[in-house]
């Protein structure tokens, strides 16, 4: 063993290291390896051989996504080289592995070009949307780097941004004039104002009707929006039978589904409406088995549709400037009536019978809904904030049971927490008064601890308040040393 | 401070202090309270609860139900009200 390093007795370790290391730098990346060989002389061979496993390319295949969480560690370790301080070198060396599987990750840029490609693609939509400042460190590793580091900006922003489509938002609504609407409706071929989503979304957020407030034109909850409903429609488009048809088709399930809303009753008779207006211009399925059968005759009422949409048109103009909630159980009441009135002989009798109850439906509602709204504005901001805070304990206890609670008890448990906020009070003001102060202080309430026999001379206040405090209130509470002969809080 | 907990079933460890100052504030407005006092009655409050949770679930599981119901909680916090006077 011995003579195999009596060779060259000029030959040591480092210097064979260093051969090494020169041959391994050809393969390597030039910019790289520049500022590794510029500081042979001054490294160690433990260094070197560090380098070597850095250098040892391909050899260790990451995948890439492993590779790219680690990669900011690397971006460290550049900067620490740079510093040339062959301490910070030093400390990298607990962990030969990491680096040596970064490495590849960064210097193998030639084989993950396919990778990076997408990674790339990524940067530059990332980058339009969010600064990110250069590290220090080399420009190439560096602005992969970046690049890595950008594929962690959380992607919905950057999609929300990048692709305004698809972004939930509602579209604008002005206060409508019904006359008018009715005037789109008949002129205007209906089509799905919104883009495609539309067709996604009544599938997807039917069931969430009430609370998504973007692409479903019926979902807004206030009375005004069973009239902005219909002024968001008829969006001068060109003719797209099966948006239209898809749009009808949202209307009609949403009808279905969310009978008690007033807009959907308003919007169950604006399909109704568009219905006929559509059959005007041309025949398409229609998912309703009911509408079918007036097909045939829906075509020649659209004449008197018109009669109808100007009866309408006056009707509503009556109603529309007394905007909010009384407005829509009368205009769909008033829209009813005429439709009715005016297309007895159309509409087959099981669909009027199901053009009065499903309207009932959402007209009862609507005035039950009513007053609840009016009702609500005054004892609000006596009620609510003490409910809400109470209700931290009420789930609090509803954690501690272990047990499903019933709604009837938990206002049970409300009161319960009534009376003994009023005893927790008084008790204090009594200790209080006591001590002849008039504010209550840490002992007051130790006092009252003992005495409900929380505490104990086994249980002490510390310990409950550990055990039941979180760490910041603990560290209020109670008093800590620390360094500088500081106690804290001081006593 | 970050005090809520991983688990979105637990409930935060957040204490509702305004709401307790305003509480107070609101049946005595005479009295003042001090800085750390909340916090001890946001204690006092979360070992009432537990207590009462407790004595609930032991009326519960005497009378054999699986769902905690009006009356546990009502001889449940007749008890504890009573112990909880100081």
């Amino acid at each position: 063993m011995a003579g195999r390093y009596s060779l060259d007795p000029g030959q040591t370790p480092r210097t064979i290291l260093r051969r090494v290391l020169d041959t391994v730098d050809t393969r390597s990346p030039r910019r790289r390896r520049s500022t590794q060989t510029k500081r042979l002389e001054e490294q160690t061979p433990r260094t070197l051989l560090k380098n070597i496993l850095l250098t040892a390319p391909e050899s260790s295949m990451m995948m890439p996504d492993s590779v790219m969480k680690p990669v900011q560690v690397p971006e460290m370790v550049e900067s620490s080289r740079q510093e040339s301080s062959l301490g910070s070198l030093e400390l990298q060396l607990p962990e030969p592995e990491t680096p040596s599987t970064l490495a590849p990750g960064l210097r193998a840029t030639s084989k993950r070009k396919q990778r990076l490609r997408l990674s790339i693609f990524q940067q530059e939509v990332n980058q339009g949307v969010s600064l990110a400042s250069e590290p220090p460190g080399n420009a190439d590793a560096s602005s992969l780097a970046s690049s890595f580091n950008l594929s962690f900006v959380p992607p919905p922003q950057s999609q929300s941004v990048k692709r305004p489509g698809l972004a939930r938002r509602r579209p604008k609504r002005q206060p409508v004039d019904v006359g008018a609407l009715l005037q789109d409706l008949k002129n205007n071929s209906l089509t799905s104002a919104l883009p495609g989503d539309n067709h996604r979304s009544p599938v997807a957020t039917l069931p969430m009707d009430e609370v998504l407030e973007d692409t479903q034109p019926f979902s807004h909850p206030s009375a005004g929006g069973s009239l902005s409903a219909y002024r968001s429609l008829p969006n001068p488009s060109p003719a797209g039978v099966e948006g239209s048809e898809g749009l009808v088709r949202h209307r009609m399930r949403s009808a279905g589904t969310g009978l008690q809303h007033s807009e959907y009753g308003g919007s169950w008779l604006g399909a109704k409406l568009i219905l006929v207006n559509r059959t005007g211009l041309g025949t398409t399925p229609l998912p309703f088995s009911e509408p079918q059968p007036q097909l045939p005759e829906l075509r020649e009422a659209v004449g008197s549709q018109e009669a109808v949409e100007a009866k309408e048109q006056e009707g509503s103009s009556g109603v529309e400037d007394s905007p909010g909630g009384p407005a829509s159980p009368e205009l769909s009441c008033s829209t009813n009536d005429l439709l009715q009135a005016e297309q007895p002989h159309q509409f087959e009798p099981p669909p009027p019978s199901g053009v009065a109850i499903l309207p009932s439906g959402p007209l009862e509602s609507v005035p039950a809904r009513l007053p609840s709204r009016t009702r609500t504005a005054g004892p609000r901001h006596h009620q609510d904030p003490y409910k809400a805070g109470l209700s931290h304990y009420i789930k609090f206890f509803s954690f501690c049971t272990k047990r499903p609670v019933e709604k009837a008890a938990l206002g049970i448990v409300e009161k319960c927490l009534d009376k003994y906020f009023q005893h927790l009070c008084n008790d204090l003001e009594v200790f209080s008064a006591h001590a002849g102060r008039k504010t209550v202080k840490l002992e007051d309430l130790e006092l009252l601890l003992r005495r409900q026999g929380l505490v104990t001379d086994q249980v002490s206040l510390h310990v409950l308040v550990e055990r039941y405090l979180p760490l910041e209130y603990r560290q209020l509470l109670i008093p800590c040393a620390f360094s500088g002969n500081s106690v804290f809080p001081a006593q | 401070m970050a005090l809520s907990t991983t688990v979105s079933q637990r409930i935060k460890r957040k204490a509702p202090r305004a709401f307790l100052r305003r509480t107070f504030k609101q049946k005595k407005p005479h009295l003042r309270l001090e800085t750390g006092c909340d916090l001890l009655i946001h204690l006092n409050c979360l070992l009432f609860v537990h207590r009462l949770a407790e004595e609930s679930r032991t009326n519960a599981c005497e009378s054999k139900s699986k769902v905690i119901k009006k009356d546990h909680i009502l001889a449940a916090a007749k008890l504890i009200l009573k112990k909880s006077r100081g």
